[in-house]
């Protein structure tokens, strides 16, 4: 009886709705109902989700009247991003494009403009989708999330944020309250790709890198690639491989051939076959790679 | 001689409905809202083959919803769409069904005093389904034991039904055998279209209101609100006077409303029932599971002789037209009409069938198969001159049917010979302008961007007139009155599906009055204040809607003369008629005598106060033809090898529209025709899921992708050219667009694309994936 459940313009449920003007009284509020309520921030997957009867939160609580959780600030420890900081404010901070500019360039490349003025970094990343742009480009910038709950903050690194089958590892009584992420060393070229049917779509496969080089040869080589499993992740052995070597066109290759092997097919992939994601995944972490150390012989000079 | 001097037409005007567009206040169908009305949803099939065996609509109905099902609606066999005669219109709808045929078929429908609580109440209907074998394929389904319908009828007979087979067409022309005998290279090939969603901004939406007379008032997104009329005539019996569909503005259509919309009928049950008024709007999702156009397989033959000229031609065309049919037989007419009217074919047959199958029920879109056939005949004529070494832009100058030929676009019944023509001139000017014979090569080139231009010809009817009676119905008609400060106001039931046709009648009469274009007014109207008028489709609102405007206009101004003539005391026909800009007033005056001239104000005032009545015409008008306007296009892509996926770098379009109305709104036309057939081409399909039947987006339009304005071409890269033609039989020598603007794409893409590559595609949309697959085979 989907089809006479299913749509995106009617919401028959009833829930409550919250608006807490504090990070506090949102806590106690997730304390209190976290199992049946939902985190409004954006709204650009959760109203749909419930409005496809995919989600049917008793409580909704929107964090949007929390100025704290929407800014973007440079510490000692790094660039903080707070969770509800929207995705249209992240591509055009000039703190994000000069020191992290493959963050800039992730999100820059979701959806429209509409979109991104409503989206945010948090929802973008506690939706969990495996095509989270952001969440690939967190990845090589290795990330760390605070997240608040009752019990208090704790701190997990980007790479441990997704649990591997579809879901955050925050708890229904925890929210993310920011990311923080650690200056690059200097001289870090980095690079975001992503391939999509259209410029509004999701990804089909999305690759970031960020690679540093020391008299010619890799020191340090950070490889992400997203949309091609549960959850984005660090192409490990890919980065391995590159580590003290010079960039030829054949240990660019490589890389990308690793990167391309670690594709792992989902029974319902209806975007592309697994084939698809294998070549271009490829392709992308060859043009990603060779972009990265351009910039990195460019810094260097 | 004929006028090719104008006043206003071909001038950049103001659009008359665009403050109410740009502000948000054009009242569109879900606009609507009445007093004490009620909401309504539909109750849709979850399967794409199904009888019900029980339905318990208790709970609903306990929350105070109106329910009706399949069990309480008139079982009136209808077809929804009324452009053809009886004899061409075969019967296999019904309002709600018991035995539904894809998923998302309607089978009952609430009304509620809310949205939510019309869902609420159709989340608490129980219903228990036997289910039956389905089919997704069109060539699968003529091997199918079970059928999808067992009866259909025609004019009131009941037909059998054979092989899933709708309807079939078959039609030979000279001696094929020995035209491909005398070829000297022949080439087939099979081509398949895909399946594509209108993606009409508006979704479909009717409200309605009892009468206490016992009609119904409906206002609804539809393309011809005189076709409703008479649709809920015959199925409710409701007296033709007591129905009045109201005009509104139309939100896009692309050929999704050309027949009456399954919600329309729904909602005068619930609103007889209930007596309340009532609307029912179409989710995105609902919209989605409601029309599709037709997917296509061809198998195509062509034969030529070394000089280049074309012999002979077979089609053998399967069309997958979904679960029921919205005049598919037609659609056979026009296919092969399409296909023989693009280049002379000596000698030809053709076999269409139409074949029911498990999917949304496929209708016209914007083109009218004419997409389909022309991309499968201008991938073959490529193909054919690439064998037979002479250039492809040259082949097609060696075969093209041009002026005087004969021309049987819209079908077999439908005939008459072409009086303009700017073939000739598209093709030389888009040539030079992208410098064509200097094109890449495919061999030469490698790495990872590859760059190929490709050309390809398109046409359309503008209507379905002819000068002899036909399968199909095209008239329309109009009324004009001559107000009292001069201004004019015009009533039409013709639909402006928001691409300014009304404002380019207005300004046809604006041209032939002699009146400032302000001085027009086009006024909302319904079908109990118009005469008949058949539908906007065919690209014949200029064409044909133009032309009743014209006709009621000369009308007018015969009277506009009589009067003057009175007033002034001279002889009609002496009288000259010009616009006066300083008074902003239509003038006539007595040829060459001074001071002797009455405003139209003048006219209309004095013709009221001495009683002469008022100055008004109203009058029906058929075209005598369906003259073809022509479009040529070429393109130039850059195929990226890594990731298989396509850039449009620069695109030529040239038309032959005649003389041209609103310049800006038929570039428009071309830009839209553009971005409809690159979307086609590239991107778009509805899949379907073997194992549930239903869509595999599920009607979402996030999965369903549509090319955004970053996704297309900088407008610099665009370029807009008419020919320099005027037909005769047009008003003021114009033809229509709309349908032409797309016909060209996919076969003008496809061709670039193989520019670039190498690699020619038989099946559409040319996605990245099937590119990287067809590379890897090829060896890159």
């Amino acid at each position: 009886m989907e089809i006479n459940r299913f749509n995106t313009h009617i919401i028959p449920i009833r829930f409550d709705y919250h608006a807490p003007k504090s990070l506090e009284e949102a806590v106690r509020l997730l304390g209190e109902y976290g199992e049946e309520a939902q985190i409004l921030a954006g709204g650009t997957d959760l109203i749909p989700k419930i409005k496809q009867r995919i989600l049917e939160p008793k409580h909704v609580i929107n964090l949007k009247a929390i100025p704290e959780l929407a800014c973007i600030k440079e510490t000692s420890e790094g660039v903080k991003i707070g969770a509800l900081t929207k995705l249209r404010t992240v591509e055009l901070s000039t703190l994000i494009n000069e020191k992290l500019p493959v963050l800039g360039e992730a999100a820059r490349a979701i959806g429209s403009v509409q979109v991104r003025n409503r989206g945010t970094i948090g929802g973008n990343l506690c939706n969990a989708s495996p095509c989270a742009d952001t969440a690939t480009a967190l990845m090589v910038l290795d990330a760390v999330a605070r997240i608040d709950g009752a019990e208090g903050s704790r701190e997990v690194p980007i790479g441990e944020f997704f649990d591997g089958r579809g879901q955050t590892i925050v708890a229904p009584n925890e929210m993310l309250h920011e990311l923080t992420v650690p200056n690059l060393p200097e001289g870090t070229g980095s690079a975001f790709v992503k391939v999509g049917w259209t410029t509004f779509d999701i990804a089909t496969v999305n690759v970031a890198v960020a690679l540093r080089l020391d008299d010619g040869k890799v020191v340090d080589c950070r490889i992400a690639l997203g949309a091609c499993s549960p959850a984005p992740f660090r192409v490990r052995r890919a980065e391995e491989a590159l580590k003290g070597k010079e960039l030829t066109d054949e240990s660019v290759k490589e890389a990308a051939k690793i990167v391309s092997e670690h594709i792992e097919p989902r029974e319902r992939w209806r975007r592309a076959p697994p084939e698809y994601r294998r070549k271009t995944s490829k392709a992308l972490a060859l043009e990603a790679l060779t972009r990265a150390a351009e910039e990195a012989r460019r810094l260097a000079k | 001689m004929v006028q090719r001097d104008f006043r206003i037409l071909g001038k950049k005007t103001n659009r008359k409905d665009g403050v109410a567009k740009a502000t948000g206040r054009e009242v569109f169908s879900s606009d609507v809202s009445l007093p004490t009305m009620l909401h309504a949803r539909m109750l849709k099939s979850p399967y794409p083959h199904a009888r019900v065996k029980s339905i318990d609509v208790s709970g609903a109905e306990a929350m105070g919803a109106t329910v009706v099902t399949f069990k309480e609606i008139p079982q009136v066999r209808y077809c929804p769409r009324l452009v053809s005669v009886p004899s061409a219109t075969y019967k296999d709808w019904l309002v709600l069904t018991g035995k539904p045929k894809y998923v998302g078929e309607p089978i009952a429908a609430v009304a509620a005093e809310t949205e939510e609580l019309a869902q609420r109440a159709l989340e608490a209907i129980e219903v228990e389904y036997e289910h039956l074998e389905a089919v997704f394929d069109a060539v699968d389904s003529m091997g199918m034991e079970d059928l999808i319908h067992e009866e259909i009828e025609l004019e009131n007979e009941v037909l059998k039904v054979d092989k899933n087979i709708g309807c079939t067409l078959e039609i030979t022309e000279g001696d094929v055998e020995e035209g491909f005998r005398e070829a000297d290279v022949v080439i087939e090939r099979t081509y398949r279209t895909n399946r594509r969603y209108h993606n009409q901004l508006e979704t479909k939406t009717a409200v309605v209101r009892p009468e206490p007379d016992g009609g119904v008032t409906i206002w609804s997104t539809t393309q011809t609100i005189h076709n409703s009329r008479l649709l809920i005539h015959d199925i409710f019996g409701i007296p033709v006077g007591k129905i009045r569909v109201m005009k509104v503005a139309l939100g896009g259509s692309f050929g999704s409303s050309i027949h009456v919309n399954p919600p329309v009928p729904v909602a005068v049950a619930l609103a007889l029932k209930s007596r309340r008024p009532v609307r029912l709007s179409y989710t995105r999702e609902e919209d989605h599971h409601d029309h599709s156009s037709y997917q296509m397989v061809f198998k195509l033959r062509l034969g030529a002789k070394e000089d280049g000229k074309l012999t002979a031609g077979h089609l053998d065309a399967i069309l997958d037209i979904g679960a029921h049919q919205i005049q598919a037989y037609p659609l056979l007419g026009c296919v092969v009409g399409w296909w023989v009217s693009l280049y002379k074919l000596p000698a030809k047959s053709y076999i269409g069938r139409a074949v029911y199958t498990n999917k949304v029920p496929s209708c016209a879109f914007r083109g009218y198969g004419n997409p389909q056939i022309t991309w499968a005949v201008e991938t073959l004529m490529d193909e054919l001159a690439e064998k037979l070494g002479i250039d492809p832009l040259d082949f097609r100058l060696k075969n093209y049917i041009g002026e005087g030929d004969l021309f049987w676009g819209q079908g077999p019944t439908v005939k008459s010979i072409i009086q303009s023509c700017g073939v000739e001139e598209i093709l030389e000017r888009g040539a030079e302008m992208v410098d064509w014979y200097n094109r890449p090569r495919p061999e030469e080139q490698t790495g990872r961007y590859r760059r190929g231009i490709g050309m390809g010809r398109g046409y359309h009817t503008s209507s379905a007139g002819a000068p002899v009676p036909s399968s199909i119905v095209d008239f329309g008609g109009a009324f004009l009155k001559l107000n009292e400060d001069g201004t004019l106001d015009y009533v039409t039931a013709l639909m402006d599906h928001g691409c300014g046709t009304l404002e380019a009648h207005a300004k046809i009469i604006a041209e032939e009055l002699c009146v400032p274009l302000e001085s027009v007014n086009v006024i909302t109207a319904d079908t109990g204040t118009t005469v008949y008028d058949v539908c906007t489709h065919a690209s014949r609102g200029v064409y044909s809607g133009g032309g009743a405007a014209l006709k009621v206009a000369k009308q007018v101004e015969e009277k506009i003369r009589e009067y003057a003539a009175r007033m002034l005391d001279a002889y009609p026909h002496a009288l000259k008629i010009y616009c006066d800009e300083e008074r902003e007033q239509g003038v006539v005056t007595a040829e060459g005598i001074e001071d002797r001239s009455v405003t139209y104000e003048e006219i209309a005032t004095t013709a009221r106060h001495k009683n002469w009545g008022m100055i008004a015409s109203v009058d029906s008008y058929r075209q005598p033809s369906c003259p073809p306007h022509f479009t040529g296009y070429f393109v130039e892509v850059e195929v990226d090898t890594w990731t298989g996926k396509v850039r449009l770098e620069k695109v030529i379009a040239g038309a032959d529209i005649g003389t041209v109305i609103n310049p800006d709104l038929a570039a428009g036309q071309i830009h839209g025709g553009l971005a409809m057939g690159w979307s086609m081409t590239t991107l778009e399909d509805t899949r379907y899921s073997p194992l549930d039947g239903d869509l595999l987006n599920r009607g979402f339009i996030n999965n369903y992708k549509i090319p955004s304005t970053q996704d297309l071409l900088d407008l610099d890269d665009l370029t807009v050219f008419f020919a320099d033609t005027y037909e005769p039989t047009g008003p003021f020598g114009a033809k229509g667009l709309g349908e032409g603007a797309l016909n060209p794409v996919a076969g003008t893409v496809a061709n670039a694309i193989q520019n670039a590559l190498g690699i020619r595609f038989y099946e559409l949309p040319i996605t990245p994936i099937k590119i990287l697959k067809a590379l890897e085979e090829k060896g890159g």
